[in-house]
């Protein structure tokens, strides 16, 4: 389903200098796995992630998703991509600080000018699914960490995605929470939805239901 | 879909405004302003373009003074006759009209003498005159004044009569028949009409004599041949055309419409610089806000949506409270503080009212020159930023 061929991706950084964060990358998902990316800081991870989102482009190679070539899409159409596709649950979970839960988690709905019922429904049931329902009025940057990501999660899940990227979702909460978080992706892998998660948190290894553990270390696949 | 308001999104613009509070505030007080100044000037000078139009049509087309040495004097009536008899002069009538200073309220009056049998030599005279009774009902000698002589007066107790002081001191009282309304005000409020006689009384200047006549043309593009026939005639005459008047309101004018393109200028340099702070960049903050927006499937297109709902939203508010604030200042209140620097010789003019001149034109222009430059400065820097990688924004 997801699909990464022969990806390099380099940085520029100053004028000419280019930094190398993926050399040669291999890699196929398939739809309804539970992917965990692990690998010291700085070996790559979050460059995945965003090659998968279309949030930036491979500097060569092809990232094919649904048979469909992500890397050429154009700026527009990578939006529908991510509008229709993808669920991004952010490392610093990138809420709106000054904007209710319940704004923040309507985001990714409002392009879509939906009916009113529509739009009420779908954030119904991610609120209460990811039980962030009772806090739904409170600005966001007055919320706990806890709940901070769980309106990351809930709007991540708001338009249904097929897909769920999560990069280091456990490097702000307390272990108790992290351990809350895994259940929360043990309930989505139960939905069928595809899912990559870039961690080096320990407590993501061995996990029963992640189909997958892949070491990155310099930009390489190591297994 | 495509077509249809998204309600979301200007909800989205709405809160987006709430949420930057001050800033907002801000940026509406100096638009409010800015609007609010450009309107002002503009009602202020378009009304003063009326007076002065009006004003100027009403001029007669050649005045001839007598003069010795450079020095007014009177004019002999007997002239008139002399004067018609040159080919191309459609009518002369002698002016009986001067200056009275009123010392307690400290402003000069414009005293107009007219007969009623007479053919005016202006409109708004011949309209007067039709009202106009020489005498009261007991014969004595009675006057109408303009509303701002009217106001002037009664301040000063006299509300059924007014007192002249002769030149030989003794006083011509002379009673008020009523106030007339004025149509263009700079140039009647100040005005008192009576009939010549009593003019002459208070004056002093006998029957044979006029202040000065005034020479109407059949063809407008003979005024200057005929002036300078009547400059032949009367070597020792002032004779002053039309053109000569208008060219010395214009400069009047022209000195006022400087000074508001000044203002005009201050106005648009404080927009500029509000402009010039929008583009040199957003904040790393609403960067970051456009970088989530992209990340989580918005388009560039909505977000320039989005950032026009905001705009649009701030700046036509705020462009509707400063042309309703320019509509009461100007017009209610008569433009306190504004009004003096362009109606430089009010001291004149006891009570120069702005007469109501509305032109969709004015808000046409001052919208232009505000609300599309305002929502071009926000939308092209947003558009900088939407079009960059927003992995790059939001790292
Ligand atoms: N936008 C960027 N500009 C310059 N260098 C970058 C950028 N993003 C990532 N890098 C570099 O690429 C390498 C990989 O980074 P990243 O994918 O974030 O790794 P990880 O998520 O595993 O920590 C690092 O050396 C990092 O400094
Ligand atoms: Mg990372």
């Amino acid at each position: 389903m997801i699909e990464l061929k022969n990806v390099t991706k380099s940085y520029l950084v100053g004028k000419t200098q280019r930094v190398t964060a993926l050399k040669d990358v291999n890699l196929n998902i398939k739809e309804g796995e539970v992917i965990v990316l692990k690998g010291a800081s700085g070996s790559g991870k979050s460059s995945i992630l965003s090659l998968i989102a279309a949030l930036s482009k491979p500097t060569s190679g092809e990232i094919i998703v649904d048979e469909k070539k992500i890397s050429k899409l154009s700026d527009n159409f990578a939006s529908l991509y991510r509008r229709d596709n993808i669920g991004f649950i952010f490392q610093k979970y990138n809420l709106v600080p000054n904007l209710s839960a319940r704004d923040n988690i309507l985001l990714p709905l409002v392009p879509l000018n939906l009916s009113a019922k529509e739009a009420q429904e779908k954030l119904r049931s991610v609120m209460e699914m990811f039980e962030i329902a009772h806090k739904a009025e409170t600005i966001v940057k007055n919320l706990s960490g806890g709940e901070q990501q769980r309106v990351a999660i809930a709007r991540a899940n708001v338009n249904n995605p097929k897909i769920i990227i999560a990069d280091e979702p456990t490097a702000n909460l307390d272990e108790k929470l992290s351990l809350a978080f895994i259940e929360i992706l043990r309930e989505l892998k139960s939905l069928n939805k595809t899912i990559v998660i870039a961690t080096h948190d320990p407590l993501f290894f061995g996990l029963d239901f992640v189909d997958r553990e892949i070491e990155i270390h310099n930009g390489s696949i190591v297994r | 879909m495509k077509n249809k308001i998204n309600f979301y999104l200007m909800e989205f613009a709405i809160n987006a405004l709430l949420r930057q509070k001050y800033k907002s505030i801000f940026i509406s007080v100096v638009f409010v302003l800015l609007t609010f100044l450009l309107t002002s000037v503009f009602f202020i000078s378009n009304s003063i373009k009326y007076e002065l139009n009006a004003t100027l049509d009403a001029l007669p087309q050649i005045i001839i003074q007598a003069t010795k040495g450079g020095k007014h004097y009177d004019i002999e009536t007997k002239e008139v006759s002399n004067i018609l008899q040159i080919e191309g002069v459609s009518d002369a009538v002698a002016r009986v009209w001067g200056y009275y200073y009123f010392q307690n309220a400290g402003v000069s009056f414009s005293l107009v003498g007219i007969d009623a049998y007479e053919t005016q030599y202006k409109d708004s005279l011949t309209k007067i005159a039709h009202k106009y009774e020489f005498e009261t009902e007991e014969g004595k000698p009675s006057m109408m004044i303009g509303e701002g002589v009217s106001k002037i007066m009664k301040k000063n107790y006299y509300k059924n009569y007014f007192n002249f002081i002769k030149n030989d001191g003794s006083l011509k009282r002379v009673e008020i028949a009523a106030a007339f309304e004025s149509e263009t005000e700079l140039e009647s409020n100040d005005m008192i009409v009576m009939s010549k006689d009593t003019l002459r009384d208070i004056f002093d200047m006998p029957d044979s004599q006029a202040t000065d006549i005034v020479v109407k043309v059949a063809n407008p593009n003979e005024i200057a041949t005929i002036a300078s026939k009547l400059q032949f005639m009367y070597p020792t005459a002032h004779i002053v055309t039309k053109e000569d008047l208008s060219v010395r309101y214009q400069n009047i004018f022209n000195y006022k419409s400087g000074f508001f393109l000044a203002l005009f200028v201050i106005a648009l340099f404080t927009f500029f610089i509000i402009i010039y702070d929008k583009v040199s960049g957003l904040s790393s903050e609403e960067k970051r806000e456009v970088g989530i927006l992209k990340a989580l499937g918005w388009r560039i297109d909505d977000v320039l949506k989005e950032k026009f709902y905001e705009s649009f939203i701030i700046s036509f508010f705020s462009y509707i409270v400063g042309v309703a604030l320019a509509f009461a200042f100007v017009y209610l209140f008569e433009a306190p503080l504004l009004r003096d620097i362009f109606i430089g010789y009010s001291e004149l003019k006891p009570s120069f009212e702005l007469s109501f001149v509305f032109d969709f034109q004015t808000l046409f222009l001052v919208f232009f020159l505000s609300v599309p430059i305002y929502i071009a400065a926000t939308i092209i820097p947003s558009w900088r930023v939407a079009t960059l990688e927003s992995d790059e924004v939001i790292r």
